[in-house]
């Protein structure tokens, strides 16, 4: 057998069990650590903030599910949020990130926004994962010129080994590179198999 | 085979090692091993818990040390087979005779069955790892490039001082099996080790131990650089050594200068001392 059919034979079966392994990676299912919902009309010029991840890293992802009845603009920000608790008044505890702030950042930062989406009356599941690590918060927003009767949502932190999409792609385009630099190798060792003697 | 060139003869050895440390599916095996371990073990999460990752130089060191931890043990075992089984199997049944017929010297022998026992294996888990790393999050990877280099060869210097010690130990008994016990136990030692200077420094506030300990295994000092001396717990405000950046690679050098040294011994034993 010719050694170069041998090496590139290896390397095609070396492929092969890269994928393979790459395929189990992305069966492992992710495991939700936080999962928020809600239901009920988004004001034109109003925000939600649907989920927010300190540490947002490669192997997490977001993972929503909307429904909207009208017009609502789904963002990806790269935010650092924090919580005001007032203890003087019951109704002044939130996230220090209003309506305004969020209209502003549109504007003047749009390097913030990591991914957006406009979801018009229908039913809409998502997901991202970041490429690098910070802290990352999903919104949904109302425009002033555009009006909602309904948005009902469950956004999800998920964590993983990896993004499924991502590795699939990877393992469904190295198997068959692996199987073609694979094939020959086969073939001679085929030929190569002795007889049986009768 | 007078007319023979050096190279081709290097290339046959080169090739009848390869041939006999990966054994189909041998090299398959440990590439799916590599994959599993590099995704399945790794928890950028976990490391990235640590008070002590706020910049981004210490969030690229955490994620290439994730990484490198769950396949680095796989890692260790193709380079402790392909040593202590494979060079130690054909140096007692006298098969590395047979090399010697080939018009080459001594060490270029040993040179082409160290490059397919540790250069391939080396070569297999560089690649999966950088390009596993490189997909999952280039934007941490390209940026910080210096940092998770550094962080590779940090933390292969200590296998490979153990392969050394292993190497040395294969060529003097002529067999791999003591050198493979060696190898385990030196491999589960520096962590129990690495526990005891981080014990020894807390309570005698000097850390002569652990900058000992680095020489052998600079992974340590480029842990303590970051903070996070002890399974990713901030231990800054315990330990009183923060080495910088400029010190964490002379303990590399210093790492790879022991490494170098003990394999141009090995060097040595395979070409002048070693009757067989």
């Amino acid at each position: 057998m010719k050694r170069w059919t041998t090496i590139i034979g290896r390397s095609g079966t070396t492929l092969i069990a890269i994928s393979l392994a790459l395929l189990l990676v992305s069966f492992v299912p992710s495991i939700s650590t936080h999962t928020s919902s809600g239901y009920g009309p988004l004001g034109s010029g109003r925000m939600n903030i649907l989920v927010y991840a300190r540490n947002f890293n490669p192997q997490q992802q977001f993972v929503g599910e909307v429904t909207v009845e009208g017009t609502v603009t789904l963002y990806v920000l790269e935010l650092t949020l924090e919580f005001n608790f007032n203890l003087s008044s019951i109704t002044a505890f939130g996230y220090n990130f209003t309506s305004a702030d969020l209209q502003e950042l549109l504007e003047e930062q749009p390097e913030k926004i990591l991914w957006e989406h406009t979801v018009e009356n229908e039913d809409y599941k998502w997901s991202y994962s970041p490429t690098r690590v910070m802290n990352a918060t999903a919104v949904a927003y109302t425009d002033p010129d555009s009006e909602n009767d309904l948005f009902e949502y469950t956004v999800s932190l998920r964590s993983g080994l990896a993004p499924k999409d991502k590795v699939q792609a990877i393992a469904y385009f190295v198997a068959p590179v692996g199987v073609i630099l694979a094939l020959p190798w086969f073939i001679s060792l085929w030929k190569q198999r002795k007889p049986k003697t009768e | 085979m007078t007319n023979m060139g050096k190279g081709k003869p290097f290339l046959e050895v080169l090739a009848s090692a390869f041939h006999e440390d990966y054994r189909f599916p041998f090299l398959e095996l440990f590439a799916f091993f590599y994959i599993l371990g590099t995704f399945v073990l790794s928890n950028f999460t976990g490391s990235l818990t640590s008070a002590s990752i706020t910049t981004d130089e210490a969030v690229a060191y955490s994620i290439a040390s994730s990484f490198i931890s769950g396949s680095l043990i796989v890692f260790i075992f193709l380079i402790f087979k392909n040593i202590a089984y494979g060079l130690g199997n054909e140096l007692e049944k006298g098969i590395i005779q047979t090399y010697f017929s080939y018009p080459l010297k001594r060490r270029a022998i040993l040179t082409a069955k160290l490059l397919s026992a540790i250069g391939v294996a080396l070569l297999l888990f560089i690649g999966i790892q950088i390009s596993a790393l490189y997909i999952l999050a280039p934007d941490v990877v390209l940026p910080q490039l210096n940092i998770v280099i550094i962080t590779y060869i940090a933390n292969l210097s200590y296998p490979l001082l153990i392969t050394a010690i292993m190497l040395l130990i294969t060529l003097k008994l002529r067999r791999g099996g003591i050198g493979l016990i060696v190898g385990i136990i030196l491999y589960f030692a520096i962590s129990i080790v690495a526990l005891i200077a981080f014990f020894v420094a807390v309570t005698s506030e000097s850390p002569l131990f652990l900058q000992i300990l680095s020489v052998i295994s600079p992974t340590y000092a480029l842990q303590y650089h970051y903070g996070g001396g002890l399974s990713g717990i901030s231990t800054s405000l315990l330990v009183p050594w923060a080495p910088t950046l400029s010190e964490v690679l002379l303990y590399v050098g210093a790492s790879y200068a022991i490494v170098a040294s003990l394999f141009a011994l090995g060097y040595i034993y395979f070409s002048r001392r070693l009757n067989l």
